[in-house]
């Protein structure tokens, strides 16, 4: 892991093509600009992480844990 | 081909039944999968063929949730191949419980699958708003389910 220190204004450049930008630092909150080409996807963190988590989540069912047409769900 | 699967045991699956997921799902690698019915209800499994021990239900969102809204980026639906709406179909994951009321679905994180060339992905809705932990069944109750035509060929029928 890399850590810097930047300043409103300065920039980070992420190999040729992503290059972020700093806009504004407000208290605990950093307004940041990402400029990156389209078919780079960017996510919040934590929105890629809770779907990861609920994949996880998911794939820990059991064949019994589903409702069944044929058997009544468990409840 | 055939799937040993853990849960379901040995499973002949016809070529034409293999999804190709190019980059796996959010979180998990594996490039082919398949769909199984869960018997004749509204539920379908997400089968690894690379993971014998890894499989994910889902269903048709539009089952539970009527007015519910995918929207995925250009770049990935060109990733699938996607022109024109036909083709698309739509699953998101589903959390089981011990309880039906606590059951939940991603509305988040929708799996897009091109029914036709069978390639697929899991997309971030870019319509926002939606919960990944969203109640099954706040809309519907389970007696009142109505299974949704699936375009996506299956490849076995389980439970």
């Amino acid at each position: 892991m890399l850590v810097i220190t930047r300043k409103a204004g300065e920039q980070i450049c992420l190999g040729d093509d992503v290059t972020i930008t700093v806009m504004e630092i407000s208290g605990s909150t950093v307004r940041i600009g990402i400029e990156a080409p389209a078919e780079v996807p960017i996510y919040r963190h934590e929105i890629w992480d809770a779907v990861k988590e609920e994949n996880r989540a998911a794939a820990r069912t059991n064949i019994k844990d589903l409702p069944s047409a044929k058997a009544p769900p468990r409840s | 081909m055939q799937l040993e699967s853990t849960r379901f045991g040995n499973i002949e699956v016809r070529e034409d039944a293999v999804l190709t997921f190019p980059d796996g799902l959010i979180g998990m690698a594996g490039e082919h999968w398949v769909l199984l019915a869960h018997d004749d209800g509204p539920f379908y499994w997400l089968h690894s063929l690379d993971d014998p021990d890894l499989a994910l239900p889902m269903t048709n969102p539009w089952t539970f949730f009527i007015d519910y809204e995918v929207k995925v980026s250009d770049e990935d639906t060109a990733k699938l191949g996607i022109e024109s709406p036909e083709h698309v179909a739509v699953f998101c994951v589903v959390r089981a419980s011990d309880s039906l009321a606590d059951f939940s679905i991603n509305l988040v994180g929708p799996i897009v699958i091109h029914s036709e060339k069978r390639i697929g992905g899991q997309f971030i809705n870019e319509i926002g708003g939606y919960n990944v932990r969203q109640p099954l069944f706040s809309e519907v109750e389970l007696p009142d389910v109505q299974p949704a035509t699936n375009a996506v060929p299956v490849a076995a029928v389980v439970a």
